[in-house]
């Protein structure tokens, strides 16, 4: 689950770390506190002489036991004692078995609740950004861009802006509309109109279709310019 | 010699021979796994009838080496006590 949250937002990075620790610890108690349960189980468990000894004290402590009937018959009573134990042993093997499958659902059941912990940061946080950008894929020879493994047909112009976009997002740069329209056009920005680039901008968005899908994707950086709301590390320009 | 003078040198020698047997002790033992138990009557020699623990010291020896565990000891008492338990002893009357 940190594999395919690494892409997107920068919460679920740390979360999903913090998430394995709590998983480590969490099966660490787990597994320790079984293992203490069962050492105390084996522990406590009477053994199979606790019937003999019984037997033996009830021998001692009584002194008109002692014809030979009476002292057969406890001995019988000992040896149902004793078959008895065995039926202790194998008691003590489906306790251990059930301690393990405790164990094994309890450790399940962390898995679990630590993954939809994880899940429900990450719709959280998909729904606060509205859109998710998992992949941004621009063809130019097809002349469309696939956002999330949905293809857009754009126009040569606003494939050009894409670009100049996306390029600048992967350098950690905010382009104003001047410099827009200076890299598409090759001349120095200086000599650029900053309309001509807001134009630019608004057509890219314009032909994106949903004015909001596209205002969430092209933002706008008030005095600043613009720049696209994806991690960069989606980005693939071929 | 007259049967007179010679009475006190016999008498001890007739006194000696029960004190070699002073008294007697019906004892509880067990064997483990599996358990069994065993009730017996013993002779005791004079020192060890002081009482029940002098008995149990004297008779504990004597029972291991025949694989016997001494439990306890019941009681002691004379050579008029012998009949009344010679039945429940059974096998380990005056065994050991």
């Amino acid at each position: 689950m940190p594999a395919t949250s690494s892409s997107a937002s920068e919460p679920a990075g740390p979360g999903g770390l913090g998430g394995n620790r709590v998983v480590a610890g969490g099966i660490g108690a787990i597994v320790l506190i079984l293992l203490g349960a069962a050492v105390l189980l084996f522990l406590n468990l009477p053994d199979a002489n606790a019937f003999n000894a019984r037997v033996e004290r009830l021998f001692v402590e009584n002194d008109a036991l002692r014809s030979g009937a009476e002292i057969r018959l406890l001995e019988i009573l000992a040896q149902s004692g004793t078959a008895f134990s065995e039926v202790l042993a194998s008691y003590r093997m489906v306790i251990f078995v059930l301690l393990v499958f405790a164990a094994a659902l309890l450790i399940a059941a962390l898995v679990f609740l630590v993954t939809i912990v994880a899940l429900n940061r990450r719709i959280s946080a998909i729904q606060r950004s509205g859109i998710q950008v998992s992949s941004l894929m621009i063809s130019r020879e097809a002349r469309a861009v696939y956002i999330n493994d949905m293809e857009f047909a754009l126009t040569e112009a606003a494939i050009e802006t894409l670009s100049v976009l996306a390029e600048a997002r992967m350098d950690d740069e905010v382009l104003t509309g001047a410099e827009i329209e200076g890299v598409i056009t090759g001349r120095r920005a200086a000599d650029c109109d900053e309309a001509a680039g807001a134009v630019r901008v608004k057509r890219l968005r314009d032909a994106l279709g949903n004015q909001m899908v596209s205002e969430l994707l092209v933002k706008t950086i008030a005095r600043r310019g613009y720049v696209l709301a994806v991690g960069k590390d989606v980005i693939r320009v071929i | 010699m007259p049967l007179p003078r010679c009475l006190p040198l016999i008498l001890p020698l007739l006194a000696a021979l029960p004190a070699e047997a002073a008294c007697y002790a019906d004892w509880k033992a067990k064997q483990d796994q599996p358990l069994r138990l065993a009730y017996g009557v013993a002779e005791l020699p004079d020192t060890a009838c002081s009482g029940p623990d002098a008995a149990a010291a004297a008779l504990a020896p004597r029972l291991s080496a025949a694989g016997w565990t001494l439990l306890n000891v019941v009681s002691l008492f004379g050579a008029e006590g012998l009949e009344p338990r010679r039945a429940s002893a059974g096998d380990f009357f005056l065994r050991f």
